[in-house]
């Protein structure tokens, strides 16, 4: 008889989505479906002055904002062939490390945490379990106090702008946060002893590709390369080429696009860095990392949550080495003038959950004619399909509904961005 | 109206939904640990779908909290549901409240324009589309707090108002005020684009004091003055078109009345926002 499981509103992500796994002949197939109202972001610039970009597409995300504003704002730069300078980007790279404090805190305590505690959210924990819920709030929180020192706001904040930034943060808002950092060792230190020591479901999918930015020197915010692992092949390209490699298309049970490569699915985000950069991560990472349990590279999508303690662990050591170069180096303005030209930008970031790709075209006078993004969210979609079919076929015997909630842990494991995912794409040739 | 009834010991049940959007308007409210750790005492969250996987809509509500735009028809189901068991409703955040930034283009699109330019041919069929509208358009909404996202100070009010069974009380100013008060230079003065004398103060007026223009996040305040304000951006230099772009990025649903009017623009109406003829 054909079974049929489903998760009818996935809860503990950000939108609307549902999955659907059917059996039939002893064969499993999954739909994620999404159900999130169309958002027509690419539609929705088409004809905007340039300087309005950055703060339309931020409203595409609340959770990782930071990434689709730096995405959109290299994207500009590129097409007017500007580039600022050095410190400058140190300052976008910190405000983007408040973005991984913020979508990663906020993942791991509050969307991931209660399954493995058998509470069903968070804040039902707090009695039973005070300290961990600070400690959730307290990783999340400097996030968005990173992020608000750099952009002015929690959420949303505009101050991140093409050309750098509309105003500096004072060299003491930097020290205070250089504390903040310092101060968060030992709970970033106890988070990932905590993830790593808790009993992740047993599931294989080997990865037919991963992607992720490539920077010859490891883990990084963002870069002009990326890198792309076959097994054992590996292969390097240029933000120009994505969508060259990384194809698009639209299915009719979601509303985001779904997006392979070479009609494959390919692996983003937490786990996909952590796999390729290992070896490449700070001495301080390296070491938490080799007296972990969990092993990297790992085929178990359920590691994500591991993969994205790791990640924080990183991003402080990168946080403080951006401050002490940013307090001995201080930048002499906030930003360069644009002058708008005609012509195509490409802007490719690492957000929370993967490789983020935003593209515009450009007039004489920098209105907007043609754009394209593809979030991490919509090249997932054929990972968490193949991973939930994966998981179908290898628990086949359990009851159906314990199928059921390994499935939504697993498509949680993912931190899938609905909302995100259906910005909506476009650019007509 | 206005009441939550705490019959006997029973606690207010609460409601935190959202439609579409970005999540950050719950994201803000997510960051007041405070306020989040007390609520659990004071109510009980019963329907929280971002928060927990533990979520009923077969009872009756105190308050319901909406982040987002109704932008499907699943969308306007959940608001039918949602007015029906709630004595109170709350849009929170700038899409619940006008329909948000995926409505900018609404005064000179149609929603099928918009769904073809994305999806040509193959619209997808999971869900009905429709045009990005504020939740007050379908159903009566009792208060609403502006912003993108909504000020998390507001929320913080709004509950401890609601839960003692008193009216929110949210001043309506122009965000000029608040420049005033923090002694920040004036952004239209120095000739950028601020719509902060339009626009509802209560944010702080973060952007204006990091040297940008207000582009008004939080909706107008009861009295703005559209005409004068384009008479000013004018002189400044700025094209109609620049003004136009400008302003509707967060009041998509209501440029066309408010706006076109003083602007040199011929935007045809879209064909859906033609009144639908009678025979
Ligand atoms: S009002 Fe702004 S922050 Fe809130 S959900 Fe809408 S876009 Fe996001
Ligand atoms: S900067 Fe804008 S909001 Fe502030 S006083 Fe000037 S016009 Fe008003
Ligand atoms: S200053 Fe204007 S744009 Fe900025 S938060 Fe306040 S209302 Fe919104």
């Amino acid at each position: 008889m054909a079974k049929k499981i489903t998760v009818e509103l996935l809860t503990r992500v950000e939108g609307h989505g549902a999955i659907e796994i059917v059996e039939e002949n002893g064969k499993y197939k999954a739909f994620v479906k999404i159900f999130e109202g169309p958002r027509f972001y690419e539609y929705l610039v088409v004809g905007q002055n340039y300087i309005n970009i950055p703060r339309i597409v931020s409203r595409i995300c609340g959770i990782c904002y930071v990434s689709h504003r730096t995405a959109s704002a290299r994207a500009i730069e590129d097409a007017f062939g500007a580039k600022i300078p050095p410190e400058l980007e140190l300052l976008r790279k910190l405000a983007n490390v408040g973005a991984f404090f913020e979508s990663h805190g906020l993942h791991i305590y509050f969307l991931a945490l209660p399954d493995y505690f058998g509470y069903s959210s968070l804040l039902e924990m707090v009695k039973d379990y005070p300290n961990l819920v600070d400690r959730g709030f307290k990783v999340k929180n400097l996030g968005v106090e990173i992020m608000k020192v750099l952009t002015g706001k929690n959420f949303h904040g505009e101050n991140l702008i093409p050309g750098g930034f509309a105003n500096l943060p004072t060299k003491d808002e930097l020290k205070k946060l250089k504390d903040q950092l310092e101060e968060i060792k030992e709970d970033l230190d106890e988070t990932l002893q905590l993830v790593d020591s808790l009993k992740h479901p047993n599931l294989t999918t080997p990865r037919e590709f991963q992607l992720s930015i490539y920077n010859p020197q490891g883990w990084d915010f963002y870069s002009n390369q990326l890198i792309l692992v076959e097994k054992d092949k590996k292969t390097l390209f240029t933000k120009k080429e994505y969508e060259i490699f990384v194809h698009e298309e639209p299915v009719e049970y979601s509303m985001a696009k779904q997006s392979t490569v070479k009609g494959k699915p390919v692996l983003v985000g937490p786990l996909a860095r952590v796999n390729i950069y290992k070896d490449q991560f700070s001495e301080e990472t390296k070491k938490l990392i080799s007296q972990m349990k969990t092993k990297f590279p790992s085929e178990n999508p359920f590691h994500q949550n591991v993969a994205r303690a790791v990640e924080l662990i990183e991003a402080r050591s990168l946080a403080l080495d951006y401050i002490d170069t940013l307090l001995s180096d201080y930048p002499s303005k906030p930003h360069i003038e644009l002058k708008p030209k005609k012509g195509r930008g490409f802007g490719v970031v690492e957000a929370p959950r993967g490789t983020l790709y935003h593209t515009y075209e450009f007039d004489e006078n920098g209105y907007c004619t043609n754009s394209n993004i593809i979030t991490p969210t919509a090249v997932l979609q054929t990972s968490m399909e193949l991973d939930a079919q994966r998981l179908a076929e290898s628990y086949s015997s359990l009851p159906l509904e314990e199928v059921k909630f390994l499935a939504e842990r697993l498509i949680r494991s993912y931190d899938p961005c609905i909302s995100c995912s259906v910005h909506m794409w476009s650019l007509s040739p | 109206m206005g009441k939550t009834t705490n019959n006997g010991s029973k606690k207010p049940t609460v409601g935190i939904m959202y439609f579409t959007s970005c999540g950050g308007c719950q994201c803000e409210i997510l960051t007041h640990a405070n306020l989040l750790k007390k609520l659990v005492d004071l109510v009980e969250i019963k329907y929280f779908p971002m928060g927990s996987s533990n979520n009923t809509l077969e009872t009756d509500f105190d308050i319901i909290f909406i982040e987002g735009s109704v932008s499907t028809d699943h969308d306007l189901e959940l608001l039918h549901i949602a007015r029906e068991r709630s004595k109170i409703l709350v849009a929170v955040g700038t899409c619940a409240c006008f329909g948000g930034v995926q409505s900018s283009k609404n005064a000179e699109s149609s929603l099928n324009e918009m769904l073809r330019y994305v999806y040509g041919d193959k619209i997808p069929t999971v869900v009905k589309a429709l045009k990005p509208k504020p939740l007050k358009d379908y159903v009566k909404v009792d208060y609403e707090l502006p912003g993108c996202p909504v000020s998390g100070k507001d929320f913080v009010l709004a509950v401890q108002y609601l839960l003692n069974g008193l009216d929110p009380f949210l001043p309506k100013m122009a965000v000029c005020y608040e420049c005033k008060q923090a002694q920040t230079p004036c952004r239209l003065q120095a000739s950028y684009m601020c719509v902060g004398s339009l626009s509802n103060a209560g944010c702080g007026a973060p952007c204006t004091f990091k040297g940008l223009g207000c582009y008004g996040c939080r909706g107008d305040h009861e009295d703005p003055n559209y005409k004068e304000l384009v008479k000013l951006f004018r002189q400044k230099g700025y094209s109609d078109r620049d003004i136009y772009n400008f302003v509707k990025v967060f009041r998509g649903n209501y440029v066309r009345e408010k706006l076109l009017p003083y602007l040199d623009l011929d935007i045809p109406l879209p064909e859906d926002e033609k009144p639908k003829e009678v025979n």
